[in-house]
């Protein structure tokens, strides 16, 4: 039972990792390249969180009422859980900060396509000479 | 004073917020960021060596295992990272200074990124926790983002986000990495990783610690801007205004030499680790190189040979022999200073010309003679002439690989700094002795004095060094050999 | 069981927010793998993972998403 609930967890993972990483390669739409990005960042948290959980545990808060050898026998490992906060709080503030990136750049070029947007710099500056 | 390791990142971050919120006020902005960018050389200077645990928590030992375990985020000081953290500071006291007396409207924001950025390079080089690693990786993307984006110069918003989307792919594979360390080991902290390690709780051939290696090794080619991101690296680097790609290179190679002693520290029983760091420091030097040969843009120029720099770090680390990393390490700290010199001087020459282009360029030396001149010592100090300070890096290296048994690689870096000098002497005769060509106005006005002072503070630092090698090389050696145990 | 249907969820929101040709509907489809996701950090042990990823996953990233689009455009050209 335990090992069936971690697998789907590292398969969901990887699984997000993927379509993921194929949205930031393969599509040309920034704004989709961006929320791709945010799947990578999802799936990752998802894994760290994966590494803590212990099937059957309980969640990692000490009530006086517990004895301390029974709860550390049995509460999931806490410190994944610490990182993954500090990981989210940080996709997003990336996510924001490439959103108004995009902001500015469609005032410019009137589209959202990479291969125009994002094109070789130098070959723009080419084309406007 | 053991009170003062924390405070070299708490200081220029809580100068960052300040600088921030109070951005209206532009008299009290001025002064707190000068007052703060002198301070920032000075603290490492005073502080004592030693460990700072957050929080107070002081080290456990498992009565079982006998093995200490570290329950706080730690910060260590050492030699290593005086001498680093002094260093930087001092760029960024000139950086702010030519940026507080070139603009007559200092924004607020702007100095916000490069005081986080500092405080983000600062603290990669102190912590000893691979997670603490990572949020300050994603602070420094940040700034850097930053930085380009609020440069003048055309395509600079293009290039932040091209950097940025990389970043955001490179920064959850390294996140994925430390999960999986994290997963066998069960901490972030390096010591504690290096012990569980070295006593054989864990299989270190496992396929596991494997892919934790490439995954952490890939954001490591990101923050450092080796091959395949050399192009996107020297792309940021020209999109930004000169000072602040001064201090963007100094961010790089301190978040590149931080990483991999983190990197060195955990993998160094695997074989294949240092096989990969000379592997892709090798392809750096020669893809650097032969990219600024093809440049007309100078600042583009720079940027590939800095990047062609890095690769002789890399190959000094990943040589491992104390000797030879002690050699990288040095040829860091070299590194910083040299470009840092060459950015701004030829930052300078923007500023008076509005060209960037080598080949509409020329007859400047009678213009500029004094920043010619020191323009020219700092290029032939890159190149490795004696007696500057990249001479003896270089010698060092060479020497490093001659002992490993590797003639082929002490040949190939003396090519590759043959090639840098052929590369800067080039555009140097285009730009400084060639005939001015005719329709090239030369604005008449004076080089700001604030970038005269602060290439001539780096000259002298950069002669100094090369002088005295033997004041920094023994303090780094000292604790390479102690990283090695 | 609940954990794996809420994983089914995930991947399959995420995969229909990319094929979505409004990218106002792929905001909200970001939304829902969000909001998924969130339940799987409670039913994970993770309370206070949880509730950030309720915030930032399911409110703050589509929300952001959705004011990038209306301030460019909506199709996906």
């Amino acid at each position: 039972m335990m090992a069936e609930t971690q697998l789907a967890i590292l398969f969901t993972s990887i699984a997000l990792v993927v379509i993921g990483l194929y949205a930031a390669i393969f599509v040309d739409n920034i704004i989709k390249k961006i929320i791709g990005i945010s799947f990578i960042e999802e799936g990752a948290n998802l894994f760290i969180v994966g590494i803590g959980y212990k099937a059957g545990g309980i969640v990692p808060i000490l009530t006086p009422d517990m004895d301390p050898t029974w709860f550390a026998s049995h509460a999931s490992y806490p410190l994944p859980y610490g990182l993954v906060l500090t990981s989210i709080v940080i996709g997003a503030s990336t996510l924001a900060v490439m959103l108004a990136l995009v902001m500015v750049l469609y005032r410019k070029y009137g589209t959202l396509s990479t291969s125009v947007m994002l094109a070789d710099t130098s070959k723009q500056e080419e084309y406007n000479e | 004073m053991n009170e003062l390791i924390p405070l070299m990142v708490i200081v220029p971050m809580m100068a960052a917020l300040l600088l921030s919120a109070f951005s209206k006020y532009e008299k009290f902005i001025r002064i707190l960021a000068l007052v703060v960018a002198i301070c920032l050389p000075i603290i490492p200077l005073l502080s004592n060596y030693g460990l700072h645990y957050f929080g107070g928590y002081q080290p456990m030992t498992d009565n079982v295992t006998n093995i200490i375990y570290h329950p706080a985020i730690t910060y260590s000081f050492n030699f290593m990272q005086q001498i680093f953290i002094g260093m930087i500071g001092l760029l960024t006291f000139l950086v702010v200074f030519i940026y507080l007396t070139k603009y007559k409207n200092v924004s607020g924001p702007y100095l916000f990124l490069l005081f986080m950025g500092t405080a983000a390079v600062t603290a990669l080089l102190l912590t000893d926790d691979i997670f603490h690693m990572f949020v300050f990786f994603e602070i420094l993307a940040l700034a850097q983002v930053g930085i380009v984006a609020a440069s003048s110069i055309d395509y600079s918003y293009e290039m932040a986000l091209k950097y940025m989307i990389l970043g955001s792919i490179g920064s959850p594979i390294m996140l994925l990495g430390i999960g999986f360390l994290l997963a066998i080991t069960g901490t972030v902290n390096v010591t504690d990783i290096v012990a569980i390690i070295r006593g054989g709780l864990i299989d270190a051939t496992s396929p596991v610690f494997l892919l934790s290696l490439g995954l952490i090794f890939f954001g490591w080619l990101y923050a450092s801007g080796l091959p395949p991101f050399h192009t996107i690296k020297s792309g940021i680097y020209s999109k930004a205004e000169p000072h602040g790609a001064a201090l963007l290179q100094s961010f790089t190679v301190i978040s590149m030499i931080s990483i991999v002693l983190i990197m060195f520290r955990i993998y160094s029983t695997l074989p294949i680790f240092e096989v990969l760091i000379v592997l892709f420091s090798v392809i750096a030097m020669i893809l650097g190189v032969s990219m600024a040969l093809t440049q007309t843009d100078f600042r583009r120029m720079i940027g590939f040979l800095a990047v062609g720099e890095l690769g002789f770090i890399g190959l000094g680390i990943g040589l491992g022999t104390q000797f030879a990393i002690t050699a990288g390490l040095f040829q860091a700290l070299n590194e910083i200073v040299i470009t840092a010199l060459l950015f701004i001087g030829f930052g300078a020459i923007v500023n008076a010309t509005n060209e960037v282009d080598t080949r509409k360029l020329g007859g400047l030396l009678a213009y500029h003679p004094k920043v010619g001149i020191m323009l020219l010592v700092g290029g032939l100090a890159m190149a490795g002439v004696p007696p500057l300070s990249g001479f003896q890096s270089k010698l060092m290296l060479v020497q490093a690989s001659l002992s490993c048994g590797f003639p082929e690689l002490s040949i190939l870096a003396i090519m590759v700094s043959i090639a840098t000098f052929v590369v800067f002497v080039k555009t140097f005769y285009s730009m400084f002795l060639s005939p001015k060509p005719h329709d090239l106005e030369v604005v008449d006005k004076d080089v700001p004095k604030a970038m005269v002072f602060a290439m001539f503070v780096l000259l002298v630092v950069i002669i100094a060094l090369g002088l005295f090698p033997d004041v920094v090389t023994s303090g780094i050696s000292n604790y390479v050999g102690g990283l090695l145990l | 069981m609940i954990e794996f249907i809420l994983m089914i969820i995930t991947i399959l929101s995420a995969i229909l927010a990319l094929i979505q040709k409004d990218l106002l509907k792929a905001a909200i489809l970001t939304g829902f793998s969000g909001g998924a996701l969130a339940v799987l950090f409670q039913i994970l042990l993770a309370p206070d993972v949880a509730l950030t990823q309720a915030i930032v996953g399911a409110a703050i990233v589509p929300v952001f998403i959705a004011l990038a689009v209306k301030k460019t455009q909506r199709g996906d050209a």
